[in-house]
């Protein structure tokens, strides 16, 4: 029986370590591909799979850019020197994740067509093509966020920066993350 | 239809009164706010739900785009209120990230009379139109804009002459620059606090010998 790929969840705790977070959530992201292009090649109907990925693109991908795009980054901004040249990137990833949200969308609609009429997205070449699409699209992106931003990250932010930037990443997820008592 | 806003008035002070007898007495019998914020019109969360203050622990200025404007006479009327009569401790210029007047101003488009009062808006991103174009895509430009906005209205303030009196008189006050998004509801701090009168001049490009502006200002949310 061939193996499926399944989106893990990334433990709580690591909402203290943003930055670790962040690594962990762009993973899960690689496993959403992955699960795109299994749907994508597969001729054989599988709803849970579908509903799954659905699912992810409707709350797990717009929370990370909510993260990165109103958090991560503009902290970023400010913390970032000229040196950095990190403003062309930044720009260039957030040009980015609106066109993910809007390939994301079209996926999600896709992929609703196929769970109302119960049909294989991999049956039609044209949804297999926008699925591929996406999938590659977000790839690339994760990648340079992984290479780029993140080592930057870990660079120009100091602890407090993390901590929080920790704290609002459980707030957006509804936790409360308490201050360490001195 | 506006008569539905009276029935749901009624229900809402009935609801109060039975929830908490004291509610009205005790809002009534509040001392004066320690806070001015100063805030968006367009803006969809009220500042006493985004600091979980009671109503009348803020005294609430808003106009569009959440402007500070040195000739603006009814602004610089709160202003004065707030630091003469009410000797607020604290003002707050807190914007929003999608802003709709930031975004009118960087449309190039017009609008009719708001372009006069959104003027400000647009010369702020002219001046920073090198760092703001290098975003391609248009709402994360709108975002970096408004937080340049904030920043632009704590500089005003911090060169305000009702400020500078407060703090001549010895009087506690701090100027603060936060930003909010409606997606999450949380503030962030865009670190330009000014606590006194030299860190207000360093922050209005006054010769000081201090620290540049945003670090010296750093503080934490």
């Amino acid at each position: 029986m061939k193996q499926t790929t399944e989106i893990e969840e990334v433990p709580m705790e690591l909402l203290a370590e943003p930055l670790d977070w962040f690594f962990a959530e762009h993973y899960r992201h690689r496993q959403l591909c992955q699960m795109i292009d299994e749907i994508s090649a597969a001729t054989v109907f599988d709803g849970e799979r579908i509903g799954r990925v659905v699912a992810f693109l409707a709350h797990d991908l717009a929370l990370h850019v909510i993260d990165e795009e109103e958090d991560f980054f503009p902290l970023l901004r400010r913390r970032c020197r000229p040196e950095d040249e990190v403003e062309g990137v930044l720009g260039m990833l957030s040009a980015e994740h609106r066109a993910d949200v809007a390939k994301a969308s079209q996926v999600s609609d896709l992929l609703k067509t196929c769970l109302l009429k119960e049909t294989a997205p991999g049956l039609d070449p044209a949804r297999r093509k926008i699925l591929s699409e996406f999938a590659s699209q977000e790839r690339r992106h994760l990648g340079l966020e992984n290479a780029v931003i993140l080592p930057i990250a870990r660079l120009r932010l100091d602890a407090d920066d993390l901590a929080t930037l920790g704290r609002r990443l459980a707030a957006r997820r509804g936790r409360v993350l308490h201050e360490p008592s001195a | 239809m506006t008569q539905a806003l009276f029935r749901r008035n009624l229900a809402w002070a009935a609801a109060r009164a039975r929830d908490d007898r004291n509610y009205f007495p005790d809002l009534a019998a509040q001392e004066a706010p320690d806070y001015l914020w100063i805030g968006c019109a367009d803006s969809h969360l009220p500042a006493h739900d985004l600091t979980g203050l009671a109503p009348g622990q803020l005294f609430v200025h808003r106009n569009l785009a959440n402007l500070a404007p040195a000739q603006d006479s009814n602004f610089l009327s709160v202003l004065q209120y707030a630091l003469e009569v009410l000797k607020v401790r604290h003002v707050i210029v807190c914007g929003h990230y999608g802003c709709g007047g930031v975004r009118a101003a960087l449309s190039g488009a017009r609008h009719g009379l708001v372009d006069h009062w959104l003027q400000p808006v647009r010369s702020l991103f002219w001046r920073h139109a090198e760092e703001l174009e290098a975003i391609l895509d248009v709402e994360a430009r709108v975002n970096h804009l408004c937080e340049h906005n904030v920043i632009e209205q704590v500089i005003s303030l911090a060169g305000n002459p009702l400020a500078h009196d407060a703090w001549r008189r010895g009087q506690p006050l701090a100027v603060h620059g936060w930003i909010y998004s409606i997606h999450d509801g949380l503030l962030r701090d865009l670190e330009t606090t000014v606590s006194d009168l030299h860190q207000a001049r360093a922050l209005a490009g006054a010769p000081t010998g201090g620290e540049p502006r945003r670090k010296a200002a750093r503080t934490r949310s």
